[in-house]
């Protein structure tokens, strides 16, 4: 059986697969890459990387995109 | 107004200049407060600007609409702000981030830096702090700042291909306060300058124009209208209206009165 870990995504708590790597949580939420940055405990996250990173318990993730503004 | 009648005049629009980057339209509209995507996208179209400006925040889960799906990214030139960052890393940081968007196609940003919630003007040392960063980065710096010609001097010596000092208050729509400002650091800079909030009207915007300035930046005139895409049409008319005015060169102003009519071969 998988194991869980607990990581915080946009200042909410979620389980997620142990070692989940950034892609894997991308497609997990099915977002779009192409207008998502992500960070993590506010280090950004290079695309070229997301297949590679791996996520560790209680990692703070930012996920970003565009939002109305002037 | 009508494009090829003033290019047939010889006062040919030869386009905004932002670094290496050059626009037809001088107007550059802003996304946010629209009643929904559909105004939003509609006013866009309407003001016939080639550039918007959008925020960079966190994904919202619930949200019921996805921005992007109104936007088409062949059309616009997506400009990211830095709103709502206080000091100059969180701008720079906020930056960082739009280069793994790929929705950003150009190395432009605009960046502001806040330096007090009531007010919202921006904070002179961490802008240029920030500025200075994300130039030696790499990026095409366009920097909301308060109409200051000091400080326009200083930004364009930090490498900012453009300056974009405020008219009045963001969301204020009280117009140009300082018009002698905004001439100064016309005449100030040698880089473009680009008057970014306060405008109020279709007036103000022409008004701002007829200064001599090379673009202006409007979202909540637009956005708060009554029928926002009526007033972006009214917006690209005043700009282009401003504009030709300036080109064309107005009369100069007289106490007394001049009168247009000869006055040889009057009758009684």
């Amino acid at each position: 059986m998988k194991k869980i870990m607990k990581i915080n995504i946009n200042d909410k708590d979620f389980n997620v697969q142990e070692s989940v790597t950034v892609q894997g949580l991308i497609d997990v939420l099915k977002l779009d890459i192409k207008s998502t940055a992500v960070a993590v405990n506010k280090e950004i996250i290079s695309k070229n990387s997301y297949t590679e990173f791996r996520l560790k318990e209680n990692d703070k993730v930012d996920l970003v995109s565009i939002a109305p503004g002037g | 107004m009508d494009d090829d009648a003033s290019n047939n005049n010889g006062l040919m629009d030869d386009g905004l200049k932002i670094g290496k980057y050059t626009f037809k339209s001088r107007l550059i509209v802003g996304t946010g407060k629209y009643p929904d995507f559909q105004t939003m996208k509609d006013s866009a179209v309407a003001s016939g600007a080639e550039i918007i400006t959008v925020a960079v925040r966190r994904i919202d889960f619930n949200a019921k609409d996805n921005m992007l799906s109104y936007i088409d990214l062949d059309r616009f030139t997506l400009l990211p702000n830095t709103a709502g960052c206080y000091t100059a890393e969180d701008a720079v940081n906020t930056l960082r981030l739009t280069r793994e968007l790929g929705v950003f196609r150009t190395d432009l940003v605009k960046l502001e830096v806040i330096g007090d919630a009531k007010t919202l003007y921006p904070d002179n040392e961490e802008l240029l702090k920030a500025a200075k960063i994300l130039v030696k980065e790499g990026f095409t710096v366009m920097p909301y700042m308060m109409d200051d010609p000091v400080l326009a001097k200083k930004l364009e010596d930090v490498g900012c291909p453009v300056v974009m000092p405020l008219a009045s208050p963001i969301g204020s729509g009280l117009g140009i306060r300082n018009p002698y400002n905004i001439k100064i650091i016309k005449e100030t800079v040698s880089v473009p300058v680009i008057v970014d909030a306060g405008v109020g009207t279709a007036s103000d915007a022409c008004k701002t124009m007829e200064l001599g300035v090379d673009g202006i930046l409007i979202n909540t005139a637009i956005a708060g209208a009554n029928n926002p895409v009526g007033m972006a049409v009214a917006m690209e008319r005043a700009v282009k209206a401003g504009r030709l005015a300036y080109l064309s060169g107005r009369i100069p102003m007289k106490l007394y009165a001049q009168a247009s009519t000869q006055m040889e071969g009057i009758v009684f």
